[in-house]
């Protein structure tokens, strides 16, 4: 199965890969507070500290696949770049430094002050992102949902029926290319162009919505005999602890947040 | 649950539907008992999936419906408890196994039932580990359920109505949607269970040739809802006969065979039910020779080879093959189909059946130069010469609707074709009143009944005047009479010259349908020819699948060796 496979099984990779083995709220309160600062950071310093946070456990707690790894090392900077540049280009050259100019066509004016703009701000979402990848890479699906159960008390038909809905994804994703290909066959009327292609999806959505309501009362009815909801909680047969090393790890993630903001506050 | 209550009992139950007219079922009663094995039987709209939905309170809890009488189970009333908790005392399997998987391991699958009921874990345990190794899947319980084949989704989904521990099993359809090798793993794990004792089961199916040996007593729906026998199955069914034709309840083959030999006078004693009896029934008695019914089909034969002779070949795929991505689905098919013929497409799931036949409709691009039908290739064509040529039926006919009414529906291929307004109207009207379909002119395709929207699919394949007609798996899911009421009309279109080419998994339809047979495996093309030609060999055998329950029985006599290549009932005297 792929990586975003919802389903997949938890793997535990020992001691070392320590992310693996946290409940998956830790991990998402953890960041919290630095995805906060990094929302209203407008400097470079700040994401390339996070950044260099995350991806240092990632690297150390973390057992991600090959391919993973080479997304992050050479599809995020290509993405900073590219993030950068266009960022640069829509910034609003009133309020940047207007001191080097780097490109002119026209009354086009590139200053060297917007690319920065555009590189602190691509910073911020990629670091934003890899924070995200903290949980998002060593969580499973159904440990998310078994956490918001047994912790957040989320109720449980909400969070198992929020699961058994991810079945229905490469379901209609095969439905809509056979729905595609049987409207192909027959022929579209109305032509080309923007407005029949509006029309032609919106044919497609049709079939695949009559489908999908028929398929998901089903899912539902199968669901009930087979006592979904049927007392106000479930059995777990995989508990999903709260233990003090997810405090810990909190903490320390916490500490080393604010021990980043001060530090770079003071530096002028 | 009150001891010694029985597993089912049924007081003069009625259900109406809010979109339906009156009660079906209406005003049924009976009492299942702790073992028994029930077979639901009726014809089609008599109410039996209904009854299946209100025996652990679906209906009326889930789906809306007025229901008038009781249900109980193990003594519990219907009414007073909800339907999670009465999945202790009765457990559902229904029709498709892909709507009844939530999960995304079998193990979690199988425990899902059991942890909803707070078991504790260590029994959870025990029992998703004991339902898996009842239907065999236990090997398998780290996997997802989507690896699955059909058949084994089905077997997965008896494993979680196991694991709830309900001494009741409810079976709606179980294998109305499955290939002839699911219908077989089903019908082993069902007599596993029924051997093993300690489950009382209720199945609704009308493939009673795959469930006639496990049942031991029918209890029999007329149209209108109304409970009409109810008895063991061979008194039930033997003893009413003609009743049961005439309400439109398809019997088994072999008793369909056997009624048709006493006719043309062969005297056999008692009417068989299953192949094996036909095939003892009949090597036990004096049959008439059927020198002359070969006669007559070699004449047959000579007739259609002059035929071919005389009219080009209609389709002719050369060397095709098809991939996707790394995998081959076809690999260098080579078919002639001539003018006129009725082709079965045959072969077990994922051997490339649907593939070629979509490629000789065009609906996925042959490379060029492959597929012909008469002068066109499909590869270069467009969709105008292509609608004009063949005309391709989903499986599913609401995917190819793409029009606000019945009408534009079927004006659609016309309308791109630029046909004349004129005669759009003319084909059009035509059109509908050939397929019953004039009141429903201005109404929506999508809300027309399942057979209406068949027909409707097969209609708008045909307007353009394609004198072939492609369909894939046009009997899927449906029930016998459906099923038949689809055959006889692509029998007609044939007898009036349309090339047609089915892909299917009934073998008896093929046998009693299709003038010739290709059978498909792993992705080649294995055997081709007259239908009669390749059911008396062993090519079906080689392909994994298996020979239609009449092809069973005439293959098993041992007193009539003329009569072991006979497979379809026409050809019986």
């Amino acid at each position: 199965m792929t990586a975003l496979d919802p389903f997949r099984e938890r793997v535990d990779y020992g001691p070392i890969r320590f992310l693996h083995r946290l409940n998956p709220l830790a991990k998402i309160a953890a960041p919290l507070p630095a995805m906060a600062v990094l929302l209203i950071a407008r400097d470079v310093p700040t994401p390339v500290a996070f950044l260099g946070l995350a991806f240092a456990m990632l690297a150390v707690g973390a057992h991600l696949d090959g391919r993973l790894w080479l997304a992050l090392i050479v599809g995020l900077p290509l993405l900073v770049a590219v993030m950068s540049v266009s960022f640069g280009l829509w910034t609003n050259p009133a309020g940047v430094d207007r001191s080097v100019t780097l490109l002119s066509i026209g009354d086009y004016r590139l200053y060297l002050g917007s690319l920065a703009v555009g590189l602190a701000t691509a910073l911020r979402l990629v670091s934003l992102l890899a924070l995200g990848l903290l949980a998002g890479a060593t969580s499973t699906g159904p440990d998310l949902v078994r956490a918001m159960v047994q912790q957040l008390r989320v109720p449980y038909r909400i969070g198992y029926t929020a699961l058994a809905a991810y079945r229905f994804v490469p379901r209609f994703g095969h439905e809509l290319q056979v729905i595609r290909s049987a409207h192909r066959v027959r022929g579209m009327a109305g032509g080309r162009g923007p407005f029949a292609a509006v029309r032609r999806v919106l044919g497609y959505v049709v079939s695949l919505l009559a489908g999908a309501i028929r398929h998901a009362e089903r899912v539902a009815l199968a669901m009930d005999a087979r006592a979904f909801g049927a007392h106000r909680d479930r059995t777990e047969r995989h508990l999903v602890p709260f233990r003090a090393r997810d405090w810990i790890f909190i903490a320390l993630f916490w500490a080393a947040t604010a021990a980043i903001v001060i530090s770079l506050k003071e530096i002028p | 649950m009150s001891a010694g209550a029985a597993p089912l009992e049924v007081r003069g139950l009625r259900v109406h539907h809010d979109d339906r007219q009156g009660f079906t079922p209406d005003d049924v009663s009976f009492t299942v008992n702790r073992g028994e094995v029930v077979l639901l039987l009726g014809p089609s709209g008599s109410g039996k999936s209904t009854l299946a939905l209100a025996l652990n309170g679906l209906i009326p809890r889930a789906i809306p419906a007025t229901v008038e009488g009781a249900v109980l189970v193990a003594g519990i009333s219907t009414a007073d408890e909800t339907v999670g908790r009465l999945s202790q005392h009765v457990a559902m399997v229904f029709q498709d196994p892909d709507s009844q998987i939530v999960t995304g391991t079998l193990m979690d699958e199988v425990s899902f039932g059991p942890e909803n009921l707070r078991v504790p874990v260590a029994e959870v345990l025990e029992r998703a580990e004991r339902a898996l190794r009842q239907v065999g899947l236990w090997e398998r319980r780290g996997d997802n359920p989507d690896t699955l084949s059909g058949g084994g989704r089905q077997r997965l989904a008896i494993a979680c109505a196991l694991a709830l521990g309900s001494p009741l099993i409810v079976l709606d359809e179980p294998t109305a949607n499955l290939d002839p090798a699911g219908i077989d793993e089903i019908y082993a794990v069902l007599r596993e269970l029924v051997d093993a004792g300690g489950h009382t089961i209720v199945l609704v199916e009308h493939n009673l040739d795959a469930a006639i040996d496990l049942v031991d007593r029918a209890i029999v729906f007329d149209r209108d809802g109304r409970l009409a026998f109810d008895g063991p199955v061979r008194d039930v069914l033997l003893s009413n006969v003609d009743a049961l034709l005439a309400m439109g309840v398809w019997l088994p083959v072999s008793t369909l065979a056997a009624l048709r030999l006493r006719d043309a006078g062969v005297a056999l004693e008692e009417l068989p039910l299953t192949p094996a009896e036909l095939a003892m029934a009949l090597d036990a008695t004096v049959l008439p020779s059927v020198v002359e019914r070969s006669r007559d089909q070699i004449e047959r034969a000579e007739i259609s080879t002059s035929l071919d002779l005389i009219s080009t070949s209609s389709i002719a795929v050369t060397g095709l093959t098809v991939t996707r991505g790394k995998k081959t689905l076809l690999r260098d098919v080579d078919l002639e189909i001539a003018r006129g013929e009725f082709l079965a497409i045959v072969g077990v799931n994922g051997a490339g059946k649907t593939t070629l036949l979509q490629a000789i409709a065009g609906v996925i691009a042959p490379p060029k130069g492959t597929v012909s039908i008469g002068e066109l290739d499909p590869a270069r064509a467009d969709v105008r010469e292509l609608a004009a040529s063949i005309g391709f039926v989903f499986q599913n006919p609401e995917h190819q609707f793409i029009r606000t009414t019945v009408g534009e529906e079927l004006a659609h291929g016309l309308e791109i074709a630029r046909v004349d307004p004129d005669e759009i109207e003319r084909r059009v009207a035509a059109m509908l009143e050939r397929f019953g379909l004039e009141a429903e002119r201005d109404i929506h395709p999508f809300l027309l009944s399942g057979g209406q929207k068949r027909r409707l699919s097969v209609g708008t394949a045909l307007i353009a005047g394609a004198p072939v007609l492609a369909l894939d798996e046009p009997t899927f899911g449906q029930d016998r009479e459906r099923a038949a009421a689809l055959l006889d009309l692509l029998a007609q279109l044939n007898a009036e010259g349309t090339t047609v080419i089915v892909v299917t998994h009934d073998m008896q339809l093929v046998a009693d349908y299709a003038s010739s047979v290709a059978i498909v495996a792993d992705g080649q093309l294995v055997s081709h020819g007259p239908t009669t030609d390749v059911l008396a060999g062993d090519a079906l055998e080689l392909a994994g699948l298996r020979p239609p329950p009449l092809a069973r029985a005439m293959r098993a006599l041992t007193r009539h060796p003329a009569w072991r290549s006979i497979s379809r009932l026409a050809d019986l005297p």
